[in-house]
């Protein structure tokens, strides 16, 4: 038996693979100041649910796969250890300067966001290393251990080291490390070279403070979940997920803690990359909840990682430049706000009902309209069956709301909820247009993958917006992190940052540093698993024209270089890439790798069947009147999900529900296929 | 979809967000193409949509000084000298004569062509260039007594491109006359491919949902945004003010520098703004007379900035602003051959002061002090030849200016730069200037107790040190506000000044505000750019951010008792009896 959870700000989500190889999803509420014990009360209905206790249960199970918000909700609420920041004389405010950027060139009244380390507990260290890597001020080491005493007496709980040019020259920072530990043994530290081996001094400060300041609570958190687990039967391997699609063992992870700040969100393209059947081709993963509709994409059947994932809001939150699965979170979920300005124009979101009082329809005193009630009133979602009849939905109250934009914009009822959905569905599709442009795919040869509860009341609309010629809702789909947690890799990666342009190339010295990268990957994945057949590598270069200032990333085929042939297949890839992410190239520029990286995937486990188990219960629903965005007004017939024949093909208008979701389908053809998943044709 | 003759406000909402999102997307794939460092790392460009009538449409993501007059007047000239419109046609605009902010911002056109052969809409991608082939190695060069000196070429929509294909005559003027030429042409490259991009996603756009419904969107949607414009107008006061700010004295200037004026008339009944800049100095024998598209838009800035954000810009809505410009006047009247060449930055962001003072004044609630001027050395031009590969190498610094001015709703954006860029630029990163650059930046902090004190307070000044590595190496720059510096507001006080000097053997001397700085190894650069101006009575400043300030060091516990009538203990802690009694009976020292 595995586990797999996924703690949410609101529900504790657990898959369970069971021997049969079936999986069945349960949920528990997260609490917030104790969060295993959301996990453990979910482990709890599963017992119940197996017939088991939860000792039985857990002493089946060989393996525990664990996402969770607990990290990033403890940098945005700046709830984390006091962390102090070790840096190069002259340079104390990295952290606060950052890139620069606003969001808006005409706001007075948002004050500018406060430095993750305040300038308090930044400390500047004589010593300087050059670009190219030599000691152009030697570090002074009575400055340093006065300062490190001084941390000592103030009770700093955590430091970060970041000092320029490490990089190049890790000396300093290397010597640091043994002085730190020599004067205060135990206080955790992170140095900013070997976390995060990058150019741009603020994104390796901002990952060294955060990385550092997380050691603390994250190792006391998977100290107590180890334990806890164990107390209660569980005798298996605990593997925590990453920001970077795969999973690593819980004691690897409290020394980089980092890598779980957006564990929940990168397991999603994991999944989406399965039920889109695309180890080749590209998807778009959609997973749509309450608040939040996040977006990743898979391309040529590869998760795209990006150094630009920003912790909290785009420039106002914290770059960590770390390589993370790229998944985009906007506010744009199914309680986003409906509201007409002054000047007659309709606006849905950022502004969200939340999950309390949530949309109008809950009945919890909700009087604002939202695109849950917009779906509800044209006929999306059924009232008397939402989440299997476990909540019923006021109409009359949706109604209500909506009235409240229909008159300023000067129509009746429906069409005000036809243009919520509209427009949600344009802000949506604006959202995944940026990342489908930024990861050069083309929407309209891409599968669109849904997920999350609230998926299904615009997917089809955001499909044809896009252009997607298919949709695949899979069965897990409102428990898609934990899905993808389950069929997610054991994986790790070494990068080297080492300049080499095209006009000088060396094979040799390309080779050494790709051998040595790949040695240390190759150690990795023997120690993970007896058989090097289950490992996957892969081998990439970031490289752009010579000037340019940002790099894109370049895969390189497999084995040595050899010489002038493989270069040039090399150049001919790159120059493909830009024309493809920019719309030009420039073959006569040299190009210039800055850095290389091999990774390695190790297979945990032989895939299991990756279907749900059937839910006993019957769904008869009759047919219902639904009013597509278009205004076009049908008698829709509801299918039952899990009562559709498999590859037998529908027509729509039509809704498919099940006891998670309801999908709506315009004109389109849809099927189910034998994995399960609803697959709709545009 | 839901479709009505005129188009509802839920279908204007739709369109607009996919007219932002095709300029968004334009200047993203610029910033990541660009080559050289002012555009890849400092993303100085802006991105526009034009109705064929040159109405502007969007520009979202974009610098203000670039885009709220200037694409107009440009699209107006390119149609005057083209009138004939081919699809396949792309123009190079860069002439302050017919439109352009100066001459180093190239600009790119690109009339969108329906298949029947009727001009839609026009995309425009403005770029401020690493270079431009002035006479000097800088593209703010205030020596310049007029557009010959300055030397740059002058492009007034000049063809480029033709059936998509490039006119390689005006490349090769270009690369005979632009230093670095790789790097302008690398640019040049990436904004061809910008706006061709916008082009195809408008095209595409048309054909999706007719270009009738897409005229009806442009007459909507500038009918939103002068509604909006209209009813915040309607909500002002009847009322007149002026207000003033002085450029340093340079050489070129009257000697006590250039003082801007501006008077604001608010007419609700009208439903309109008046900014009056008629009563300036005729122009000058320098550099730093403002174009007519940077004269109208830093009125207009001054105007938007004071009214908060949440009023689209568009035509619609900055048709309700009339601003007065008089002919010969260095406030936007000057004509051939004077030269515009910092036109964006030193005067025109005067010009946004005096119109920030003037509404402060009268409005206090909506008041906003004086940011800080530019450009101090370590923003300026630096060029030389790169001992590490022998190549010659000329880009903008971007090492960062602070300068964000106090309001009444909020404490400064720190990294705001200077009133026409906003905060939109990135900072260089030290680690990629020096990749980049044969220098080292042996410091860059902000300044203790500099900040723009008030209730709200301006951004501190920063300092950067730096020095060449192996080989001379040259900075051009025009750093304004070492005399004059960013006033406050409703009591608010002004902000640290800016400073340059060097430091050699012989020990530090002081430069002038301006010029064309040659740094040996062994000598450093110190400069300082300037903070940000204060908003109200520092003594109503919340004690606790005070004490953060201290304890962060960002101001001293003097400035903190003197200033703030704040008392923070030897502890670090606010000491609340004697806070009370500074502020109700001021210092007694």
């Amino acid at each position: 038996m595995r586990f797999a959870t996924d703690t949410g700000g609101t529900f504790t989500d657990l898959v369970v693979e069971g021997d049969d190889g079936l999986w069945r999803a349960f949920k528990a509420s997260t609490v917030a100041e104790d969060p295993v014990r959301g996990v453990l009360d979910a482990l709890r209905l599963a017992a119940g649910d197996y017939g088991l206790t939860l000792r039985d249960l857990l002493q089946r199970g060989d393996t525990f796969i664990h996402a969770t918000t607990h990290a990033i909700n403890a940098v945005l609420t700046g709830t984390v250890a006091r962390t102090a920041l070790l840096t190069t004389q002259g340079h104390p405010d990295i952290l606060l300067l950052r890139e620069g950027g606003r969001p808006d060139p005409f706001d007075f009244s948002t004050g500018f966001p406060k430095p993750y380390v305040a300038r308090r507990d930044v400390w500047e260290l004589p010593g300087r290393i050059d670009a190219d890597g030599s000691v152009f001020a030697p570090l002074d080491e009575e400055r340093v251990i006065a300062i490190l005493d001084e941390l000592a007496e103030q009770r700093v709980e955590a430091i970060a080291v970041c000092l320029l040019w490490s990089i190049v020259n890790p000396a300093h920072e290397l010597r640091l490390g043994e002085l730190i530990e020599a004067r205060l043994p135990g206080i955790p530290y992170t140095l900013s070279h070997q976390l995060n081996p990058i150019p741009r001094e603020y994104r390796r400060a901002s990952a060294a403070s955060i990385d550092a300041s997380l050691k603390p609570m994250m190792g006391r958190y998977l100290g107590s979940l180890t334990r806890r687990l164990a107390d209660a039967g569980f005798g298996g391997r605990v593997l925590m997920v990453t920001s970077q699609g795969g999973v690593m063992d819980a004691g690897a992870l409290a020394k980089a803690p980092i890598h779980v700040l957006n564990s929940g969100p990168s397991m999603a393209p994991v999944a989406g990359r399965h039920f889109a059947g695309a180890m080749a081709g590209d998807a778009i993963v959609a997973d749509t909840g309450g608040t939040t509709f996040d977006i990743s994409v898979v391309r040529d059947g590869r998760l795209p990682l990006t150094r630009e994932l920003w912790v909290g809001p785009p420039i106002v939150g914290h770059l960590t430049g770390f390589p993370s699965v790229d998944v985009r979170s906007v506010g744009a979920g199914g309680g986003s706000i409906g509201r007409v300005d002054r000047g007659g124009i309709l606006h849905v979101g950022p502004q969200s009902a939340g999950a309390w009082p949530g949309p109008a329809c809950y009945g919890r005193g909700g009087t604002e309209p939202t695109l849950t009630d917009a779906a509800l009133v044209l006929g999306y979602l059924d009232p008397a069956f939402f989440l299997g009849g476990t909540m019923p939905l006021d109409v009359t109250a949706s109604e209500r709301a909506l009235a409240t934009i229909a008159t300023p914009l000067g129509v009746d009822v429906t069409a005000a909820a036809a243009a919520v959905v509209e427009l949600a569905t344009e802000t949506m599709a604006q959202a995944i247009l940026q990342i489908t442009e930024e990861q050069g795919i083309d929407p309209e040869r891409a599968t669109l993958v849904g997920g999350g509860g609230a998926a299904g009341m615009n997917l089809i609309f955001i499909g044809r917006r896009l252009g997607c010629p298919r949709i695949i809702v899979p069965e897990a789909g409102s428990t898609l992190s934990a899905a993808g947690a389950l069929m997610s890799d054991l994986v790790t990666e070494r990068r080297a940052t080492a300049r080499m342009s095209t006009v000088d190339f060396s094979p040799a010295a390309a080779n050494d540093v790709l051998d040595r990268l790949q040695e240390e990957c190759a150690a990795f994945a023997a120690a993970q698993t007896g058989d090097p057949a289950e490992a996957d590598f892969v081998r990439t270069v970031e490289a752009r024209y010579a000037d340019q200032a940002w790099e894109i990333e370049v895969m390189l085929p497999a084995g040595r270089l050899e010489g002038p042939a493989d270069v040039a297949r090399f150049r001919q890839a790159f120059d493909a890439e830009h024309q493809r992410l920019y719309g030009f190239c420039d073959p006569a520029s040299a190009v210039e790798i800055v850095s290389w990286r091999v990774g390695v995937a190790c297979r945990l486990k032989n895939a299991g069947a990756r279907r749900l188990a059937e839910i006993p219960g019957r769904l008869d629903r009759p047919a219902r009147a639904i009013t597509l965005p278009n205004g076009e007004r049908h008698d829709a017939p509801v299918h039952r999900w899990s009562d559709m024949p498999v590859q037998e093909i529908f027509s729509g208008p039509a809704v498919v529900e099940s006891f998670f979701t309801s999908v709506v389908i315009d004109h389109a053809q849809f099927h189910r296929a034998a994995d399960g998943s609803l697959v709709i044709d545009l | 979809m839901i479709s009505q003759p005129a188009l509802s406000g839920a279908r204007l909402a739709v369109l607009r967000s996919r007219m932002d999102g095709i300029s968004r997307k334009m200047s993203k794939a610029l910033t990541r193409a660009g080559r050289s460092g002012v555009l890849n790392r400092a993303k100085d460009l802006s991105c526009a949509i034009l109705s064929p009538e040159c109405a502007l449409l969007s520009a979202a993501d974009s610098l203000p000084i670039h885009v709220l007059s200037g694409p107009d007047l440009m699209a107006r000239s390119m149609l005057d000298a083209h009138p004939e419109l081919r699809r396949g046609d792309a123009f190079l605009h860069n002439c302050p004569y017919t439109g352009c902010s100066h001459a180093a911002d190239h600009t790119i056109l690109v009339p969108v062509i329906d298949d029947e052969g009727r001009h839609r809409f026009t995309v425009l991608v403005k770029a401020h260039q690493a270079d431009i082939g002035d006479s000097a190695p800088t593209t703010y060069f205030a020596g310049a007594r007029d557009v010959y000196e300055e030397g740059a070429l002058i492009f007034p929509a000049v063809q480029v491109q033709r059936d998509y294909r490039i006119i390689d005559d005006i490349v090769r003027m270009c690369r005979a006359r632009i230093r670095v030429p790789d790097q302008w042409y690398g640019d040049f490259l990436a904004m061809i491919g910008a706006a061709r991009c916008g082009e195809q996603e408008l095209l595409d756009l048309g054909a999706e949902v007719g270009w009738d419904v897409l005229d009806a969107f442009s007459q909507g949607w500038l009918a939103y945004g002068e509604r909006q414009m209209r009813d915040r107008i309607a909500g002002l006061p009847a009322l007149t003010a002026s207000g003033s700010s002085r450029h340093d004295p340079m050489p070129g200037t009257p000697a006590d520098g250039v003082e801007v004026r501006a008077t604001v008339r608010i007419d609700p009944g009208a439903h309109r703004i008046i900014v009056d800049l008629t009563d300036n100095i005729d122009v000058l024998p320098c550099g730093l007379n403002v174009s007519e598209a940077c004269a109208r838009t830093g009125a207009l800035i001054g105007i938007f900035n004071t009214l908060g954000a949440g009023v689209v810009k568009n035509a619609g809505s900055i048709g309700r602003v009339e601003i007065l410009l008089r002919d010969g006047s260095c406030i936007g009247g000057g004509r051939h051959p004077t030269s515009f060449s910092v036109s964006t930055t030193n005067l025109a962001d005067r010009i946004v002061a005096a119109v920030q003072i003037a509404v402060s004044e009268v409005l206090p609630e909506m008041a906003l002090a004086e940011t800080g001027a530019v450009n101090p050395p370590h923003k300026g031009v630096v060029s030389g030849i790169d001992p590490r590969d022998g190549r010659a190498f000329i880009n903008q610094l971007f090492l960062g200016s602070t300068g964000g001015a106090a309001s009444a709703r909020a404490d400064a954006w720190l990294t705001y730069s200077h009133a026409g860029n906003a905060g939109m630029s990135f900072v260089d990163s030290i680690e990629m200037v020096e990749m980049h650059h044969p220098l080292r930046v042996l410091r860059r902090e902000l300044v203790p107790d500099s900040e723009g004190a008030g209730e709200h307070t301006g951004a501190p000044a920063l300092t950067v040190e730096l020095e060449p590595i192996g080989a001379e190496i040259e900075i051009a720059y025009v750093s304004d506000g070492t005399i004059n510096r960013a006033q406050g507001v409703c009591g608010g006080a002004a902000a640290g000044a800016a400073a340059q000097a060097k430091r050699t053997q012989a020990g530090v001397v002081d430069l002038p505000p301006f010029g064309h700085l040659r740094l040996r190894p062994g000598e450093a650069l110190l400069s300082v750019g300037t903070g940000g101006g204060g908003f109200g009575d520092p003594r109503r400043r919340d004690p606790a951010k005070v004490c953060e300030d201290v304890r962060d060091r960002r101001i001293s516990r003097q400035r903190a008792w003197l200033t703030y009538g704040v008392a923070i203990g030897e502890d670090g802690a606010i000491d609340a009896r004697a806070t009370t009694e500074l502020r109700t009976k001021g210092p007694s020292e």
